[in-house]
């Protein structure tokens, strides 16, 4: 039973924008691009309803650019693509890293490569997003599986787009992104939204910071404090420099920043079994089939855990460690070839038998992931 | 000066502080965007503006973000310099022709030495025919791009072609700055480190070759019948103070009972353009005012308009997590093309025991004989309420929904017909399966 009196059919992209106007956007630019056109189409019309910005770009690489002038100029900006259009937006997704300016790109994914099944669904994209920047930086990419979480992961990403000053994914998929669904509108969470920590008092210099892992304070272009930013090395003032010691301290801060956060960046949910010998790991549309699977799994006797993936990037390491516990065995449930977050998993999970349920061209189906437990 | 001896750059540098002086700006509301190439080491030179470096080709793309974001959220008036060189024109035209388009108010000044400088002298799409470079030595067999002319498609508001040289350029400089609306300023300049060795150029050279090209020089379009980009918006789409609420959307849960105790997956299909979508919404809306949890989701093929239309509905009293069908309770066909394309997706294979069919009469004879409800939908609705009269028949076979439930859907919808399809709604709730 579902009986908010705001219980409305809404799609994953609608609940996206909801959370993006929770958040405090104000400027969007888009290019149509399936499965994620609905985003482009009703942020065009609820910002422009407003007498915000809402500007159709030629292409994804202007989008992108116009968010990033935006935000530069200190307006929340977002942009949404899906697969072929964030291959075009990478090189400006990098700038907005090294140039610490905060953005949002919604990237729903549909099956690849090319054109691929532009109505199809399919999680493809994981690792470029996780791995779009040059340089091993960190890369924030949260993953909604349903409606709800699509709002409240939006207001997350532009958060610590806020926060940490950098550039942030939302990772959606067609299946997420597309389906409606009967959601209480009245009954979303109350994620509490953050603006990025303005500069104060003289001598500002746009990207110093005095710890490693400190964001700089943020200062507008065209307001009282002089910016200086480049995409390009530099240094602390953000000039232009090669490899002198202080740029290449500015260029790990780019990470430190993100790394000591990664605790309070990554979200999971769970459905924990103490004396589970297998854990069932997935995100995104998969997840639910996940939870489904190991529903199942346990009316049918066995001792299995669920984690879901709100977060793929930072890794969310060491909650999936302490959810992993004793267990033996961990199955990651994704939809593309050779397990593309299983990989990245290899690594935080050592000494963990990691197998894949893996699938193309169609969701995977509870009955599949159920038969590899 | 991070420029070699006799490079253009240095001189556009002074002739656009000496505007900047002319115009007598706050340097806070002034930014400067640049370029990669050797255009882009000019920021340093600027210490009292924003200086932005960005990436090859798309400062135009920055900046216009950054101007539209000033005038339209904040209190306006911000001036944007965009420097860029050939290379910076050649790979981002689709940057500056957009802004053209739109009239940003923003200033491009075009460092056009007709090569590549930083990377080793290639030749651009600026390279004018026979110009020699490192990669066109026998000199370019390609004629440049008139940025005139682009300018001119673009309905551009401000262009203007200039030597480096050229004692007027600082006054043209600031004329563009002060152009409301986007404005371009070409300078033709040499390269003294590819360009000149390679072609034996100096500055009267350089005068004569814009002269044999064609190009004129001086201000060459300055139009005032286009209104810049954020005023039009800003008309178009007047600041509210309170935030728009949400699309209008349907009444909300709860006033219908159902009479369903597990999931119910239910396919419908036809043809593009009758309707099948709307019934499937319709469906769900049902299911929504019977404070039922469901799904919906839409397929058709790569275009749409052509072809097969197809929904899935899942309706549940409890969270749904999988959404999709693998075995459907009841699938609705209501046209050959729908029946094709759950065919292919096996549907009716795969269909629950005890899962029900409903079909236009028109289709019984495609399926397996007693398969099916067959039912004149087509006939006694019309196409386009044809699905929507399936799903009325499903709610009255099953008694899953109230019939309330969906004429309260079917009013929902709105729009000039609602009345026809409450009517075949009404009509449908009457329809019984054709003789056998």
């Amino acid at each position: 039973m579902i009986a908010g009196a705001e219980v409305r059919l809404r799609s994953g992209n609608q609940m996206v924008v909801e959370g993006a106007l929770r958040a405090g956007c104000r400027f969007f630019s888009g290019y149509p691009i399936t499965p994620a056109s609905e985003i482009y189409r009703e942020m065009t019309q609820r910002l422009q309803g407003r007498g915000d910005v809402a500007v159709g770009a030629p292409d994804e690489i202007s989008a992108l650019c116009y968010c990033i002038g935006a935000s530069q100029r200190g307006v929340k900006a977002m942009t949404a693509t899906s697969g072929p259009g964030w291959a075009l937006m990478i090189e400006a997704f990098q700038y907005a890293l090294m140039a610490e300016t905060p953005v949002v790109v919604v990237v729903v994914q549909r099956l690849g490569p090319s054109t691929g099944g532009a109505t199809q669904g399919a999680q493809g994209d994981v690792l470029l997003a996780g791995f779009a920047t040059s340089g091993g930086y960190t890369v924030p990419v949260f993953a909604p599986s349903t409606p709800a979480e699509c709002f409240a992961l939006t207001v997350h990403a532009f958060n610590w787009s806020e926060a940490l000053r950098t550039p942030v994914v939302l990772l959606s998929d067609k299946e997420v992104a597309m389906t409606y669904e009967a959601v209480d509108l009245g009954a979303l969470p109350d994620v509490p939204v953050w603006t990025r920590r303005p500069a104060s008092g003289d001598g500002y210099r746009a990207v110093a910071f005095t710890t490693p892992d400190e964001v700089p304070p943020f200062a507008p272009l065209g307001g009282p404090r002089k910016v200086t930013l480049t995409g390009s090395a530099h240094n602390k003032d953000g000039w232009l420099r090669k490899n002198d010691p202080e740029t290449l301290e500015v260029l790990r801060h780019l990470e430190a920043k993100v790394a000591a956060r990664a605790a309070d960046l990554t979200l999971v949910t769970e459905d924990l079994d103490a004396g589970a010998d297998t854990v069932v790991v997935s995100y995104g549309i998969t997840a639910r089939a996940a939870r489904e699977a190991v529903r199942a799994a346990r009316a049918a006797g066995r001792r299995v855990s669920f984690v879901g993936l709100l977060t793929l990037f930072p890794v969310p390491a060491a909650a999936l460690r302490a959810a992993v516990g004793g267990a033996r065995r961990v199955v990651v449930a994704e939809e593309n070839l050779g397990g593309l977050y299983r990989r990245v998993l290899a690594g935080a999970l050592p000494g963990v038998e990691l197998s894949s349920v893996n699938k193309l061209g169609g969701m995977i189906r509870p009955a599949e992931i159920l038969e590899a437990l | 000066m991070p420029y070699c001896r006799g490079c253009g750059h240095g001189l556009v540098a002074r002739r656009l502080d000496e505007a900047l002086g002319r115009l007598g700006l706050d340097a806070r509301r002034v930014v400067l965007t640049t370029d990669i190439g050797c255009v882009g080491l000019v920021d340093p030179l600027f210490p009292a503006l924003h200086t932005v470096h960005t990436i090859h080709g798309r400062s135009t793309a920055v900046a216009a973000g950054a101007v539209l974001a000033d005038a339209l959220c904040t209190e306006g008036g911000l001036k944007n310099i965009v420097m860029l060189g050939d290379g910076g024109a050649t790979i981002g035209l689709l940057h500056l022709t957009q802004a053209a388009l739109m009239n940003v108010d923003l200033t491009v000044l075009l460092h056009n030495n007709m090569l590549y400088g930083m990377t080793g002298g290639q030749h651009s799409a600026l390279t004018p025919e026979g110009f020699a470079t490192s990669t066109t030595l026998e000199g370019n067999w390609l004629p440049a791009l008139d940025m005139e002319q682009v300018l001119r498609g673009c309905h551009g508001g401000f262009y203007a072609r200039q030597l480096a040289t050229d004692r007027e350029l600082g006054a043209v400089i600031a004329e563009a700055v002060e152009f409301p609306g986007f404005a371009l300023v070409e300078i033709l300049e040499l390269c003294t480190g590819f360009g000149v060795p390679l072609n034996e150029l100096d500055g009267r050279r350089l005068r004569a070759m814009a002269q044999a090209e064609g190009k004129q020089l001086g201000v060459r379009i300055r139009r005032t019948d286009r209104r810049p980009y954020h005023a039009l918006y800003r008309e178009r789409f007047p600041m509210r103070a309170a935030a728009s609420p949400p699309p209008a959307s349907a009444t909300s849960a709860g006033p219908f009972a159902h009479r369903l105790e597990r999931a119910l997956g239910v396919v419908v299909a036809g043809s593009a353009g009758e309707r099948v979508q709307t019934a499937a919404a319709v469906l769900a809306q049902a299911a929504v005012l019977s404070g039922l949890h469901c799904v919906q989701k839409n397929d058709y093929p790569v275009t749409v308009g052509s072809g097969f239309s197809l929904s899935e509905v899942k309706l549940s009293p409890v969270p749904i997590l999988y959404t999709g069908i693998d075995a459907p309770d009841a699938v609705l066909l209501v046209s050959a093309d729908g029946l094709r394309e759950v065919k292919g997706r096996g549907d009716l294979e795969r269909l629950a025991p005890e899962g029900l069919v409903i079909v236009d009469e028109s289709l019984a004879g495609a399926l397996p004989p007693g398969r099916a409800l067959a039912v004149p939908l087509r006939r006694a609705l019309s196409a386009d309420a044809a699905a929507l009269g399936a799903v009325a028949l499903l709610v009255e076979r099953t008694g899953a929904l109230e019939r309330g439930a969906v004429l309260a859907a079917v009013d929902a919808l709105g729009g000039a017909d609602a009345g026809r399809l409450r009517a075949a709604v009404e009509a449908a709730f009457g329809l019984r399966p054709a003789a056998a």
